[in-house]
């Protein structure tokens, strides 16, 4: 026991601004979420109708409606792709070092270069890529007046972006695959196929699931990428849910539906990191044996 | 069996050309285009033989005075939330590495809980409270809030690299009298200096990069590089795609660089970030 007040300075710090900034903060957008409330004016408890205000806004469901899209076809997109190119570099590649290091480089582009660069390469009037598309006879992308196209190019950027996480993850995992597995399952007569699926799945699984688990959670929140693209127009037609929390605050000073959909947003995570923290322990139980 | 071998190797060679691809050029497309002149960057195709300028450069030293403001702004915030995500982190993980209790393991639940709250839930609160006690527009709250952001990830990624720290070397410095603190500093940091360079990798690319809070918490004195360059965008005037590449291309080059120099932090931390929590 006098062991633990010793080490609280140690923890303190950490733990200080977390409750500061994030976890006080939290419970006090419960708090605003049951009242009316807008800039300048003292707010009144209305239960929970600035919930079913958000959630029978047509608005809020069209945005809740392009989240899901961006997420599922993103991610799962992501996830493939990262999964390819883990099991190509395992396969064994010259300058192996080199490469990985070209994989990691858009990590460290910021959101609003990756818009600058997309909205260039996929301008209607000069993007290289658009002139790319139209040579090879294929539709070019009119993201700025057609929702869809937006919605396409939004989750292109968005794999970009993230891809160098979801293939570190599952090339980590796959390089942790002793090879004496697939020594043995070649002895056994499998095929590289059946080694595929009977070693290299099951034993990727739980990194899998991870990298999934996370680009759910994350995808989820995207706000920067929509907002820089297209500001979620036109007439809010590509906003996603962090876009609509923040013009509810910030363009509308609907406090309390603003408090409201954040609190959709909570939930929905928190909701997908049970999962997470469930598939996390069996990991650490895995792990043991 | 030969031709075999040989389609494979062609086939992983046109795998690899295309990542190269898509991973790296839309980056030199940026950086290549602020070096055209004019006319040549709208030139169709791309060209990829031009006489470079930096004319666009000059433009955007003449021009955007307050781009550079931004870049201060930017190195100002990133050094300080670096600052604070470290020394807090590697306190806290030492702690939860080398102690353990019931009280202790709950609140790494809670250090790991925390992390899914999406960012901008906290700017609600945040936003009016920071205006009523004065500190919008200033460099320490972006500080705080990017340092925050990031310390339950850092605290258990210090916690995983210190725990393979042999816990003899704490008890031998104990015995020659050494108190937690000075353990902490003597033992531990140099020793976890991986691990604090892979804290170091996600603060600073983090908020170097960070628009969003960078959007809502300032407005002129502490805007940062990217906030600058996303009014590039939005510029109503008509987007100035030289001036826009050339700024893109400075606040990228130093975090690409540091990524590059750091990847291999970069890997251990993602890893062990993802897989312990």
């Amino acid at each position: 026991m006098n062991k633990i007040t010793e080490v609280v300075p140690f923890l303190a710090p950490v733990q200080i601004l977390i409750l500061s900034v994030i976890v006080i903060p939290s419970f006090y957008v419960v708090w605003l979420s049951l009242h009316a409330s807008s800039f300048g004016q003292s707010a009144t408890f209305v239960g929970l109708q600035n919930y079913i205000k958000v959630l029978t806004d047509p608005a809020f469901l069209l945005a809740l409606g392009n989240t899901v899209l961006i997420v599922i076809f993103a991610v799962h997109l992501e996830l493939a792709l990262g999964l390819g190119m883990a099991l190509l570099f395992a396969s064994g590649l010259p300058c192996r070092r080199v490469l990985l290091v070209a994989v990691l480089a858009p990590y460290a582009v910021s959101e609003v270069i990756a818009v600058a660069m997309w909205r260039f390469l996929f301008d209607p009037d000069v993007g290289p890529v658009t002139a790319m598309l139209t040579w090879l006879g294929l539709p070019m992308l009119d993201w700025s007046f057609e929702p869809s196209h937006a919605l396409i190019m939004i989750g292109l950027l968005t794999i970009w972006l993230h891809l160098p996480f979801t293939f570190i993850i599952l090339y980590a995992a796959r390089l942790a695959i002793p090879k004496d597995l697939y020594e043995a399952a070649r002895i056994d007569g499998a095929t590289p196929f059946d080694a595929f699926r009977r070693v290299t799945m099951p034993l990727l699984g739980p990194a899998i699931a991870v990298a999934l688990l996370f680009r759910y959670i994350f995808a989820f929140r995207i706000f920067s990428e929509v907002w820089l693209m297209t500001q979620g127009g036109p007439a809010r037609s590509t906003e996603v849910v962090a876009v609509y929390l923040y013009q509810e605050a910030f363009s509308f000073n609907a406090f309390g539906t603003a408090a409201a959909t954040a609190w959709i947003m909570v939930l929905a995570s928190l909701l997908l990191a049970t999962g997470y923290v469930f598939l996390l322990r069996k990991q650490v139980a895995g792990n043991a044996h | 069996m030969r031709t075999d071998k040989l389609a494979i190797g062609l086939g992983k060679t046109v795998a690899v050309a295309v990542i190269l691809a898509w991973s790296l050029f839309p980056i030199a497309f940026i950086v290549m285009s602020s070096f055209k002149p004019g006319q040549d960057i709208f030139a169709v195709p791309p060209k990829f033989v031009f006489s470079p300028t930096v004319q666009h450069y000059v433009e955007l030293w003449t021009g955007w005075g307050v781009f550079f403001t931004g870049l201060l702004n930017s190195t100002i915030i990133t050094a300080g939330a670096t600052i604070i995500a470290i020394t807090t982190s590697t306190a806290a993980g030492y702690v939860y590495s080398r102690y353990s209790s019931r009280m202790l393991n709950a609140s790494v639940m809670f250090l790991i809980i925390v992390r899914l709250i999406p960012p901008i839930v906290v700017t609600l609160p945040l936003f009016p409270i920071i205006n009523a006690i004065g500190l919008n527009d200033t460099h320490i709250v972006l500080m705080v809030l990017y340092a925050t952001f990031f310390v339950s990830l850092g605290t258990v990624l210090m916690r995983t690299f210190i725990d393979q720290i042999p816990r003899e070397l704490d008890e031998a410095a104990q015995i020659d009298g050494a108190g937690r603190l000075t353990i902490l500093r003597r033992v531990i940091v140099p020793l976890a200096a991986p691990g604090i360079l892979a804290v170091a990798v996600f603060v600073v690319v983090f908020a170097w990069n960070e628009f969003l809070f960078a959007f809502i918490f300032t407005a002129t004195k502490a805007k940062t590089a990217p906030l600058v360059i996303s009014e590039m965008i939005g510029s109503i005037d008509g987007v100035d795609w030289g001036v826009l590449f050339a700024a893109s291309t400075v606040q990228l080059i130093p975090v690409l660089l540091f990524v590059i120099f750091m990847n291999r932090y970069l890997v251990a931390g993602l890893t062990a970030g993802a897989t312990k929590g």
